[in-house]
């Protein structure tokens, strides 16, 4: 049960990350990190012990790992590097207006 | 509240997520295996349905081909909020690039690169890679060019407009193959059967290989747009 460990302790640190450091850009690290634990997780439990689910020309392959999980991972990829480059745009933007990425920085700033 | 107390709060609070997740996983039924279901389905009739090697290109750009064009949606969505937001001023300007050395050393390496991208995208229904995987390697190139030469060399050689074009264009491709499954084969995003040929060729596995080379420029422009619109106005002018 090792990778449900792993899963919890980098889950746990991208948990962490998002809502105790104050830097907007470690937020945006630690959504990623929870993502990549997410995306490890599912991984790990759709490898039975077969081979990766690619037929080879003249090879016989009777085992393969589940197809699914991976198509589902590449998908679930692809929109967390796009919300990634979304969030560090606007922090981008906000830095640009404000001077800082400073979360309790900015709390102060509406007045 | 002073900070002392909220700090130790949310860590109570971490702490015991923690042991909640902990105690979920023990509860958690070992997993049932590929027998039943999806999975046991694709692997014994994905080769036969699709003429694909690869089943995760099956899966991605045949059984699921609607959810890859709502993916690259999104990836549209992305690049035009982002160029939306980051387009007061379009003047790309940036460094110098690197020393002479590494100028010339990239300067031979890059056609391998870019063949490489081309395989990866071609190849996507015969061995690992496909769309996605290519275009980020295609991606690479243009990040490359304006890291080591300098961010208004790739500018000129490949202007925003080429890759406007070229990202709009394989989102084109992606939906014109989806009509031409309406039309030939009855729904939407049908594999073509005409074009299967025999499995293990490169131009085989019906319309696999062209909606993989629409994906692979869409998400190569639209990552080289994202990364031109983020280093814009970072550095100052000096030519």
């Amino acid at each position: 049960m090792f990778n449900n460990l792993i899963f919890i302790i980098l889950f746990m640190l991208g948990f962490y990350a998002l809502i105790m450091k104050t830097n907007l850009i470690k937020n945006v690290i630690g959504l990623n990190l929870m993502e990549a634990a997410v995306f490890f997780w599912v991984i790990s439990f759709s490898d039975i012990g077969g081979e990766v689910s690619i037929y080879k020309l003249g090879e016989e392959i009777t085992k393969f790992n589940d197809p699914v999980p991976q198509a589902l991972t590449l998908t679930g990829i692809v929109i967390g590097a796009s919300t990634a480059a979304l969030l560090l745009t606007l922090i981008i933007e906000l830095n640009k207006f404000t001077g800082t990425i400073d979360r309790d920085e900015l709390e102060g700033l509406n007045d | 509240m002073n900070k002392l107390m909220k700090k130790s709060l949310i860590m109570t609070i971490l702490i015991a997520t923690t042991f909640a997740l902990y105690e979920n996983f023990a509860l958690m039924p070992e997993y049932q295996g590929l027998d039943v279901g999806i999975s046991d389905y694709i692997i014994n009739s994905g080769l036969q349905d699709t003429g694909s090697l690869n089943l995760i290109t099956a899966v991605l750009y045949d059984y699921r081909a609607f959810d890859s064009l709502g993916e690259s949606t999104v990836i549209f969505g992305a690049v035009s909020g982002i160029v939306l937001i980051l387009s007061r001023k379009m003047l790309p300007v940036s460094s110098k690039g690197l020393s002479f050395i590494v100028k010339r050393s990239l300067g031979i390496m890059t056609p391998f690169i870019a063949l490489f991208g081309f395989y990866v995208i071609t190849h996507g229904h015969l061995t690992p890679g496909g769309g996605f995987q290519g275009g980020v390697i295609l991606a690479a190139i243009s990040i490359i060019f304006s890291i080591v030469y300098g961010s208004a060399f790739d500018y000129r050689r490949y202007s925003p407009q080429t890759k406007t074009a070229l990202e709009t264009g394989g989102a084109l491709t992606f939906l014109g193959l989806g009509l031409a499954g309406i039309v030939m084969e009855g729904a939407f995003l049908h594999n073509l059967g005409f074009l299967t040929a025999e499995t293990g060729t490169l131009i085989s596995a019906g319309s696999i290989p062209y909606v993989n080379l629409g994906v692979g420029f869409k998400v190569g422009a639209g990552l080289a747009i994202i990364f031109y619109s983020m280093i814009q106005k970072t550095f100052e002018e000096d030519f």
